[in-house]
């Protein structure tokens, strides 16, 4: 029996080492070989089209590249990955940290290891780092869209397309959440500057698009003068925008969405969304790497770099330049 | 059918697990020799992460062998783990950083946590509810309840020195070898163990044998909630803030642990042991397949393949078993 098992285990063996030939040969971390890994927050077109920005700065400047995604967007999902990064020992480390308070530890471990670690849209602690304060001040430099911004942006857009007058408000995913929150309190701030604008109480979703298709219902039965909703991200959006075609409002309230999630352009056309602000995950992921590639070469970089935002609408939806800025898989 | 032939699939069907870990630490050492020119294997710091990454589906998974054999199933775990997660930071906070406080808080958010055992234990064992539906109920309510304990932010930060020693370096991996070592004592010694088999092949003559089945299938609910709260504990110990969510991906690991090591979801088999090894499995390859930079979504193929495939091989030696 015993000799059988012998047996059986050689084999697999033999097979596990055949295997082995198979495999693209891996390079280890040296000066001429830099190695960099990227792990986003989630499966997600944000998070590939950040991979492919990325993977161009690599090729540019022959980095290699390695790309791990967790499934959820969970710490328990996200920490197994990046200990296995860690073993793999790159140079630089490019993460969205899923929970600002919770990955400070397992990035600590990576920066201890030393690994340098730079945040992509997402970040640790408050965010500033090399500061010399506190204990998330270790990343080098987190590379992001400014979120208050964005939502400043979108105000502006929807305050033009609204013509300066009317009734509006935000739809958002839950208070809590630092992009999310920002966006809101952008979009807030921008909307003090158009007094003919009046802004109702922001609603949230926690991310359920019925959610907020029935919200978009509910504000309208008591606002029939409803002119606009801002969607702060991709759920609230999609849910905005449903509400209003529902209620048969298609164009005459105007529909702000966050994100150029795939297919905003076929939504725009069609009219079921009018504005989408478009992140540059693109230039985060390529920027991330150029960043990289100047730490590895101990060249100074800035410890943040606000990425920026395009506005999609139907006067440009049609050119083939706004393409690149559609997310996709 | 020989009886040759016989032994020979039964020994197949009880070492392949194991010929299958060892055979993928094998593959993954292979590999880190020859392009990576280091080892795998001999690694304290690879060693201990996969510990850490096995150790919290595997702290739900210990329940979920006790539930899997009696021929039910806790769906609730994962977010009582999360429950958990968010209340002992929330219990521990007032402390501030002074260790003491885990005396209290831990007893404490164990205490919560079995009411979700205890309310499962009461629709299954007393009201006869199937354990797929009460525990689903569960699963709703416990999340709930966690995210609300929680505020409204999504996680509890808490900093205390006690809590951040249970939560470092290889403690949680200690922790729940000790609490296994104890599980497989109480599974393969004890009466208690004996019986929770008995009532997963044939409850029936379980009850004529004199068990209290009701008494006993109570006691299993309450026990994989237990685990689910140590699970959740754990989490905060180790990322020094609570999430509700935290046990949300753990929950389909640790049944799948449960299987992979041999248990049947009909009831009457199973054991510890095999869950860890069915756990070690799922840990490696995930570990494994970042660490060699193949594509994330071959894991989700895989570990499903192994999954499939452990259960093929039972039910082969089930059938062949029958015909004897």
């Amino acid at each position: 029996m015993l000799r059988n098992a012998l047996r059986c285990l050689m084999a697999y063996s033999t097979i596990a080492v055949a295997a082995l030939g198979t495999l693209p040969g891996a390079a280890h971390a040296d000066a001429a070989h830099p190695v960099v890994a990227l792990l986003p927050g989630v499966t997600d077109p944000f998070y590939f089209t950040m991979h492919r920005g990325a993977e161009r700065a690599a090729k540019e400047d022959n980095i290699q590249l390695l790309f791990q995604v967790p499934k959820a967007w969970n710490t328990t999902e996200q920490v197994p990955i990046l200990k296995a990064f860690i073993a793999r020992h790159p140079d630089v480390l490019l993460v969205s940290p899923v929970d600002k308070q919770q990955l400070i530890g397992p990035l600590k471990e990576a920066a201890d290891a030393g690994i340098k670690v730079i945040t992509v849209d997402t970040y640790i602690g408050d965010g500033h780092y090399q500061t010399g304060k506190g204990d998330a001040d270790f990343p080098l430099s987190y590379i992001a869209s400014d979120n208050l911004e964005g939502g400043r942006v979108a105000a502006r857009s929807l305050a033009k397309a609204i013509g300066d007058r009317g009734t509006v408000y935000c739809e958002n995913n839950k208070p809590g959440i630092s992009s999310t929150d920002a966006r809101a309190q952008g979009f807030m701030e921008e909307m003090k500057k158009h007094p003919n604008i009046k802004v109702l109480e922001t609603q949230y979703n926690e991310d359920d698009a019925n959610r907020a298709a029935s919200h978009v219902a509910a504000v309208l039965a008591r606002n029939p003068d409803l002119a606009g909703v801002f969607g702060a991200n991709t759920f609230s959006g999609a849910g905005a925008a449903q509400g209003v075609k529902n209620a048969g409002k298609q164009g005459v309230v105007k529909v702000v969405v966050f994100d150029a999630v795939p297919g905003i352009d076929e939504q725009i056309r069609s009219g079921l969304v009018d504005i989408a602000i478009a992140q540059l995950p693109d230039q985060m992921g390529y920027y991330a790497v150029k960043f990289a590639a100047d730490a590895i070469h101990d060249r100074k970089i800035p410890t943040y770099k606000g990425t920026g935002f395009v506005v999609l609408d139907r006067s440009n939806i049609d050119k083939p330049e706004m393409k690149q800025y559609i997310y996709s898989n | 059918m020989n009886d040759k032939r016989l032994d020979r699939l039964a020994l197949v069907s009880k070492v392949w697990p194991w010929l299958f870990l060892g055979s993928l630490l094998v593959f993954f050492e292979a590999w880190a020799r020859i392009s990576a020119h280091r080892s795998f294997v001999f690694n304290a710091y690879n060693l201990q992460s996969i510990g850490l990454a096995a150790s919290a589906p595997l702290l739900l998974a210990v329940g979920q062998t006790f539930v899997i054999i009696t021929a039910g199933i806790d769906l609730s775990v994962g977010f009582v783990m999360g429950l958990a997660a968010v209340c002992v930071a929330q219990f521990t906070i007032p402390g501030g950083d002074t260790p003491w406080i885990l005396l209290l808080s831990i007893p404490l958010t164990i205490l919560v946590c079995l009411i979700p055992g205890l309310v499962n234990g009461v629709l299954i064992a007393r009201l006869g509810v199937p354990a797929f539906i009460g525990t689903l109920g569960m699963y709703g309510v416990a999340r709930g309840v966690g995210f609300l304990a929680a505020g409204s932010g999504m996680t509890v930060s808490v900093n205390n020195r006690g809590l951040a020693w249970l939560g470092s370096g290889w403690t949680p991996v200690v922790l729940t070898v000790v609490l296994l070592v104890v599980m497989h004592f109480v599974l393969s010694q004890t009466r208690f163990g004996q019986s929770t088999y008995a009532i997963g092949g044939n409850p029936q003559s379980a009850i004529r044998a004199g068990i209290n089945v009701r008494r006993h299938l109570f006691a299993i609910y309450l026990i994989a909630a237990v685990f689910a709260a140590v699970g959740g504990i754990v989490y905060t110990a180790r990322f020094a803030a609570g999430a509700a969510n935290a046990g949300e991906p753990m929950l389909l690991d640790s049944i799948a642990a449960v299987v992979i090591g041999g248990a049947s979801l009909f009831g009457g088999t199973g054991n510890v042991v095999g869950t860890l090894i069915g756990a070690l499995i799922i840990a490696v390859i995930e570990f494994g397949l970042v660490f060699i930079d193949v594509n994330a979504f071959w894991q989700f193929i895989v570990v499903g393949i192994v999954i499939i495939l452990s259960v093929l091989i039972d039910q082969y030696k089930g059938r062949l078993g029958g015909a004897q």
